[in-house]
């Protein structure tokens, strides 16, 4: 039993908890959690807790599979929401099997894997992401979803729902040791975004995954409703996460390099060449649903062409500007991925793909200086801007023929979400959408 | 006059100077330079490793003294005690030779050691630290000497070492002493790193502002480092209190570096050793300094497992004490905890062995440290031992490895002549490297190769000549090897078991301990059977006690050690009256070696054994383990069927040859000897001959019935599917069709008769196994005649046939029968299944029907990855592939006219029809697949062959069966990869779908 271990055991006991909940995450990115009494806790830890692992495969699960829930005691938090005393606390759990080998269908597994990868070539890997969500008026079916609120970008609403949900949802994530870097109303009416401090891609996985948990227990508590919903509202700007990355070497920001163009050293630039060339093959992970395509897609500031530029926001991929002296934060900013991406996923093959233009030794295209929206099809073409895949359709297809994904996510995770994603894909086929209805029934 | 110079060169002579002029003209000058003689420079000589070297080393001093003025203290030596040590320092280390001509005041080193102070007694570091000025009080000295303050840590550094090897080399008793100079070398590599640090200081103005502890990791840290040596450390570090914690990590981190280099550094007085820093966490990637914390988190959440087992050694050895033992106390709980991972043990052995594995070949019998029987094997074992046992006895848990092996004897772990044996040949091997490396002060563990050196070797350690020295060399390294197993395993016998008094025996707690620590999932239910199988005053008994030590660690290193034992309990219960079964067992370098891995790994060939014991016999004789040729399979059925004419006993026979060659094929499977493919092969000869056997059988049975002398007909059989391309699998039916010819009017009824009587003969219930005929395959399947005339089925074929019968007769290979219907057969079917062209029909409906199958044929609610025949990328994808480029080829090249997959596709690959890649990933999953068959048909657990299990723990039998190191999840995920590859191939060069689509 480490010291870790036993700061768990004895917290449940002076803080009278009642249930732990063990939490890991599907292929989809959803929470998954498993209630063991206090009693169990000495056990999960010695041994892992069986459970029948196929709840990791998603919606399409073929046969049953034994497997160990493992708790990290390093994630241990008491959940804010369900009281001070006789409360319920979590734990991220590593997903194994019977003997003892990591779980090759865990989300979890599948990031620590890479990032152990990265880190036999010398890399610790670090994100950060921006979260964009929608506060909206509890849905009823059948009725459009409803924002709380019409303000803008930044705009401070007196006395609005969406200033106290920030200010109490913050509270609770800082109790629970997330620490919030940012948070301000978005441009559509509703929208709320907030950013979460830099951390190692691991703890800002987990973190994300308790980020949604607690945005959505404070939405209820006041009565609203959050979503990570790519796009929720036709006319309003989808959710994204985009994610700040940057690589370490030890205590050595690996982007940085004094005097070189954009400050970007030759493993940054590498990186980038890697993100830009391996994209396509992998917005099928980062943009996962069907809705995600129509943020893609919609305009705003959403990245549907493949290119980077400092400081262009309809580029995939932005070097944020520092602060001269500020080397340790250069960082690239990947703008595509959504808020209902799974964290775990999206990371493993964000990093796979820059490692790989690292490996390769890609060379960086010229940056885009442009507003990419603001150009011909033909201009685009010309300046070699490929589109990322417009549908889910279209993406599963490119992500089928991956290498770099089936590798980084494994055969079996590799499966399960081509799986999903086929029969998701096949379900929306089969709609028929007001918009059809309203275009073709009256005339046809 | 001329009688004494002889006399004195041959005195010279045995005392074992090789050059007995020049040792003459050196000594002259000697008397030249120092105007003193010797009394008796023959005697002096004689106790010198190298005299030679010796004589002119003492003869570059002395001109060294005399230039520097200080000859008296030269002189004063003579006829001393000390005198006679400096004599003996020369003689054995060239390189503390030098050091005296390069500083030749410190030869008054020698009359100043006090008589009665042992080098053990020196406070390195205090010395150390004084040499560059620095207060040894301090909690972090600095140095304040002026000028090259390396060189005067490194000259103290070489004054202290010439101390220790004047005394070690002096010593009549090298080995006792062994572990007072391991000790005091650690210490005083300690002490340098301690200086060097105080010399870092002094060129650092912030150096307050951090709290760096040196640790020592390997020998260093166990206080038993060699005269030369990387010395292995890690850096910890703290900000000291108030200081900001980047800022003291980064001058940690200067610090740290500039320690090292005081220390192995080039400079004008050479560098000491190499510090390596790269046990660290990420290794050489990593950060240098980390602080404990930082440390605590890479273990807990990065850390290998040989990672921990270093961190066994781990000792604060310089720079700030409270941090070093922060740090230790911070890891040491890692490392008793790393013991309980699953598999830790097998984990640990996997890495000695790939050390092993790496030491290049023909150093191998030569290394001291590495090779076989070497002092990693000595420290392995010991290692291993206090971790399996330190989690619930802390008085294992010292650094220390004869220290450690001390405390496992005393607590009973190994037996006390095993702890004496490996304590003595610990110490003998180490005598050897520090003699080795003190000649040059080189880091070298290799016994020498050349007779001078080798002569020098056994004169320095004490040993008359180099044969005898030889001699303990071998008898030692065996003595390593072979008392692993048993210092590890034969304690686990109960007492009564033990082979004499003085051996341990571990309580009932301790033997579940190690049994568990090995990979038994029931120790309790273990040690039961080892005490059935040892017990008692029998001969069996006793021999059983020799075996068992080595054998249980077989088991263990197999996919069921439980099961194995178990196993092999049942066996030897069953052929406790062979006499000649133990004695093979004993005697023959492998067999109980292999019989161990077949018991622990295959179910199906633990059941062949013990249904035919006898068959045990074949492992004393690799031979025996070679599949049969099929003509002397041929021969040996030809002889059953002449002997007997009862039907019944001819047919039992067969079986029972069939019988024997299938365990034959699958033990040697299981020990690598064969490949799958090459098994295939031989389980459908055996199959061939049983059945010709049983077609001649049913011959005689039904002419006798109809009261006839002869049938009035031809007859064949030719074999189907996987049994006609000669793929069949252990537990596959036969798949064959039965062909007749004749002009007689009962020949039709008669044909039916023999085929039904074939059939009945291959299945009936009887002491030996069935063989399952299926003969679905035939024209019009069942509704067909079971045997139908060749000029009915070649009417058929020409009439009727769809594509895919075409496809099937590819595989068609008649396995029995009349040769000259047999011809004519094939001649017919050749003209079907080699058409002169595929019709775009034919390919159509191929590829329809191979589509209906991927969705219809699959069992329900099986994982379609899962199964190896029928799932994307399985056998049927890669033979319908093949099948597909005959069908359309082989008209035109002959050399496609094979039954046989692999042969097929690589003509197909020689001809350009698929492209090489291709035709690689092709083959990849195919054999793949075969393999896995193979395997999951040997382990005999699954009653479904051809779905892959979904427990990761009988997939890594699978991967132990087939040979291959993958763990259960590589295992899956390299059949996911090679079944995902084969299948894009499939639907390109099959299904003609273009990328993408």
């Amino acid at each position: 039993m480490d010291k870790q271990q036993e700061y768990v055991l004895r917290s449940v006991e002076e803080r009278d908890i009642r249930f732990i909940r063990l939490w890991f995450t599907d292929v989809l990115g959803v929470l998954k959690s498993v209630a063991i009494a206090p009693a169990e806790l000495e056990n999960a830890f010695a041994e892992g807790i069986g459970f029948d692992g196929s709840a990791v495969e998603g919606l399409t699960r073929v046969s049953e599979a034994d497997m160990l829930a493992e708790p990290d005691p390093s994630t241990f938090q008491i959940l804010p929401w369900r009281g001070a005393s006789q409360g319920v606390a979590r734990m991220f759990c590593d997903i194994s099997t019977p003997d003892g080998e990591p779980a090759l269908s865990d989300p979890r597994q599948v990031l620590k894997r890479n990032l152990d990868r990265a880190s036999e070539q010398g890399f610790t890997f670090y994100t950060h992401p921006e979260i964009e969500f929608y506060l909206l008026e509890k849905p009823e079916a059948g009725k459009l979803p409803k924002p709380v609120d019409q303000a803008g970008y930044f705009d401070n609403v007196p006395r609005g729902t969406a200033h106290n949900f920030r200010r109490e949802a913050i509270t609770m994530l800082e109790s629970m040791g997330i620490s919030v870097e940012f948070s301000h109303h978005e441009a559509g009416p509703g929208q709320n975004e907030i950013d979460l401090r830099y951390a190692d891609a691991l703890t800002t996985a987990d973190n994300i995954m308790t980020f949604r948990t607690v945005i959505k227990e404070v939405a209820l508590e006041q009565g609203v409703f959050a979503s990570f919903m790519p796009k929720p509202l036709v006319n309003g700007p989808g959710s994204g996460m985009h994610t700040h990355m940057s690589l370490f070497e030890g205590d050595r920001n690996a982007f940085y390099e004094a005097g070189a163009d954009h400050n970007l050293s030759p493993v940054a630039r590498q990186f980038i060449a890697g993100l830009l060339k391996y994209a396509p093959e992998i917005t099928a992970i980062t943009n996962q649903y069907v809705n995600s395509y129509k943020r893609l897609w919609g305009g705003a500031e959403a990245p549907s062409f493949v290119c980077w530029g400092s400081n262009n926001r309809s580029a995939l991929v932005r070097i944020p500007i520092h602060k001269p002296g500020k080397g340790q934060s250069t960082r690239v900013e990947y703008r595509a991925m959504d808020s209902a991406a799974n964290p775990y996923l999206a990371f493993s093959v964000l990093l796979a793909a820059g490692m790989k233009g690292i490996e390769e030794s890609l060379e960086l295209p010229e940056g885009a200086e442009d507003d990419v929206w603001e150009l011909s099809p033909a201009e685009r073409r010309a300046m070699g801007y490929e589109p990322l895949p417009a549908s889910l359709s279209q993406a599963i297809e490119v992500m089928e023929r991956s290498e770099l994904v089936a590798d980084t996510l494994g055969e079996r995770v590799f499966n399960f979400v081509l799986r999903n994603k086929r029969a998701e894909w096949e379900a929306y086929r089969a709609q028929v959408t007001p918009f059809e209805l309203e275009q073709y029934l009256p005339v046809l | 006059m001329s009688q004494r110079e002889i006399s004195f060169a041959t005195q010279l002579r045995r005392a074992g100077v090789a050059d007995t002029a020049r040792a003459e003209a050196l000594l002259g000058h000697l008397r030249d330079v120092t105007g003193a003689s010797m009394e008796d420079p023959a005697t002096a000589m004689s106790y010198l490793a190298d005299p030679d070297s010796g004589l002119l080393q003492l003869l570059r001093v002395a001109e060294a003294a005399r230039d520097a003025g200080v000859l008296d203290s030269l002189l004063a030596l003579r006829d001393t005690r000390a005198g006679a040590k400096l004599g003996v320092l020369l003689g054995a280390s060239i390189a503390l030779g030098d050091f005296l001509v390069r500083h030749p005041e410190h030869i008054a080193d020698f009359a100043a050691w006090p008589e009665a102070e042992s080098f053990a007694d020196v406070d390195q570091r205090r010395v150390l630290l004084e040499a560059v000025g620095a207060d040894p009080a301090s909690a972090a000295p600095v140095a304040t000497v002026e000028g090259d303050a390396v060189a005067a840590m490194r000259v103290a550094y070489r004054r202290q070492l010439m101390r220790i090897a004047a005394d070690d080399l002096f010593s009549a008793q090298p080995p006792a002493m062994l572990p007072e100079v391991a000790a005091a070398l650690a210490d005083l590599a300690g002490a340098a790193l301690e200086a060097g640090l105080a010399i870092a200081r002094a060129d650092e103005p912030d150096h307050a502002l951090t709290r760096l502890a040196i640790i020592g990791m390997g020998k260093c840290g166990g206080r038993e480092l060699n005269y030369v040596s990387d010395v292995d450390v890690i850096f910890a570090a703290e900000p000291a209190e108030g200081a900001d914690e980047t800022r003291a990590l980064k001058v940690a981190t200067k610090l740290a570096n500039a320690a090292a280099r005081a220390c192995d550094r080039a400079g004008a007085e050479p560098a000491l050793w190499e510090v390596d820093a790269n046990l660290r966490p990420e290794g050489k990637d990593g950060a240098l300094v980390r602080g404990v914390a930082s440390h605590r988190a890479y273990y807990e959440r990065w850390a290998e497992t040989w990672e921990f087992q270093a961190l066994l050694k781990a000792r604060p050895i310089a720079g700030d004490p409270e941090v070093g033992e922060a740090y230790v106390e911070a890891m040491s709980p890692l490392v008793w905890k790393a013991v309980e991972r699953e598999g830790f043990v097998q984990s640990a052995q996997a890495m000695r062995k790939r050390v092993e594995e790496h030491v290049p070949a023909k150093e191998a019998d030569r290394q001291i440290k590495l090779g076989p029987g070497g002092l990693r094997d000595v420290e392995f074992t010991v290692q291993l031992l206090q971790l399996v046992h330190g989690r619930h006895d802390e008085s294992l848990r010292s650094r220390t490895t004869l220290e450690a092996l001390a405390a496992l004897r005393r607590g009973g772990y190994v037996g006390r002549p095993d702890a004496a044996k490996m304590d003595r040949s610990y110490r003998q091997l180490r005598v050897w490297e520090h003699r080795l490396q003190l000649r040059k002060l080189q880091r070298t563990h290799l016994m020498p190769e050349d007779e001078d050196a080798k002569r020098v070797l056994a004169r320095a350690s004490g040993f008359a000549t180099v044969e005898y020295m030889d001699e303990v060399w071998q008898d030692t390294r065996r003595d390593v090897r072979t008392m692993h197993l048993d210092m590890f395993y034969r304690p686990i016998l109960p007492v009564v078991a033990s082979l004499s008094a003085d051996e341990a025996s571990l309580d009932d707690a301790a033997a579940r301990d190690r049994l568990s620590a090995v990979g038994f999932d029931d120790p309790q239910a273990a040690l039961r059977h080892i005490v059935a199988l040892t017990e008692g005053v029998s001969r069996r008994a006793s021999i059983q006690r020799q075996l068992m030590p080595a054998m249980i660690g077989w088991f263990a290193q197999g996919a069921d050690p439980d099961a194995g034992l178990l196993a092999f309990r049942k066996l030897s219960e069953q052929l406790k009256d062979a006499q000649w079964y133990l004695k093979m067992l004993r005697d023959t370098g492998t067999a109980a070696e292999s019989l161990a891995r077949l018991l622990s790994t295959s179910v199906y060939v633990t059941e062949a054994l013990l249904r035919s014991a006898e068959d045990v016999t074949w492992l004393g004789d690799p031979a025996a383990l070679a599949p049969r040729p099929p003509e002397r399979l041929e021969r040996e059925a030809d002889a059953i069927l002449t002997r007997s004419d009862d039907a019944d006993q001819c047919i039992t026979a067969l079986r029972g040859l069939r019988r024997r060659e299938l365990a034959r094929s699958a033990a040697a499977d299981v020990l690598g000897l064969i490949d799958s493919v090459q098994a295939a092969g031989s389980v459908t000869n055996a199959a061939d001959v049983l059945i010709a056997g049983a077609l001649r059988i049913a011959r005689v049975v039904v002419a006798r019935a109809e009261g006839l002398d002869e049938l009035p007909l031809s007859m064949a059989i030719i074999a189907m599917g996987r049994y006609g391309g000669q793929e069949m699998g252990y537990t596959s039916d036969a798949d064959v069709q039965f062909v007749f010819d004749g002009d007689d009017p009962r020949a039709a009824t008669l044909a039916v008769k023999v085929a039904q009587t074939v059939q009945r003969l291959l299945k009936a219930p009887m002491a030996q196994p069935a063989l399952e005929i299926d003969a679905d395959l035939r024209p019009e399947g069942r509704n067909g005649p079971l045997a139908r005339s060749l000029a009915s089925t070649t009417e058929y074929y020409g009439r009727w046939s769809d594509p895919w019968e075409a496809q099937a007769l590819l595989r068609a290979r008649p396995c029995a029968g009349d040769p000259e219907l047999i011809e004519r057969f094939t001649a017919m079917i050749d003209a079907v299944r080699y058409p002169t062209e595929l019709p775009a029909s034919a390919l159509k409906q191929m590829r329809t029907l191979k589509a209906r199958m991927e969705s219809e044929r699959l069992p329900r609610g099986v994982d379609p990855q899962r199964h190896l025949k029928l799932g994307p990328g399985g056998l049927s994808d890669v033979e319908w592939t093949v099948q597909l480029l005959q069908l359309q080829h082989a008209h035109r090249l002959p050399g496609l006219r094979t039954t046989r997959t692999l042969d097929a596709l690589r003509v197909a690959t020689d001809e350009g029809l698929i492209s090489s890649t291709d035709a690689g990933e092709l083959e990849a999953a195919w054999v793949l697949a075969t393999d896995l068959r193979g395997a999951l048909a040997l382990r005999g657990r699954s009653r479904t062959p051809d779905v892959l299990p979904g427990d990761t723990r009988e997939l890594r039998v699978l991967a132990e069966i087939m040979n291959v190191r993958d763990t259960g999840a590589e295992l899956l995920e390299r059949h996911g990869r090679a079944t995902r590859h084969a299948r894009a191939v499939t639907e390109r060069v099959f299904f003609g779908w273009e990328d993408g689509a």
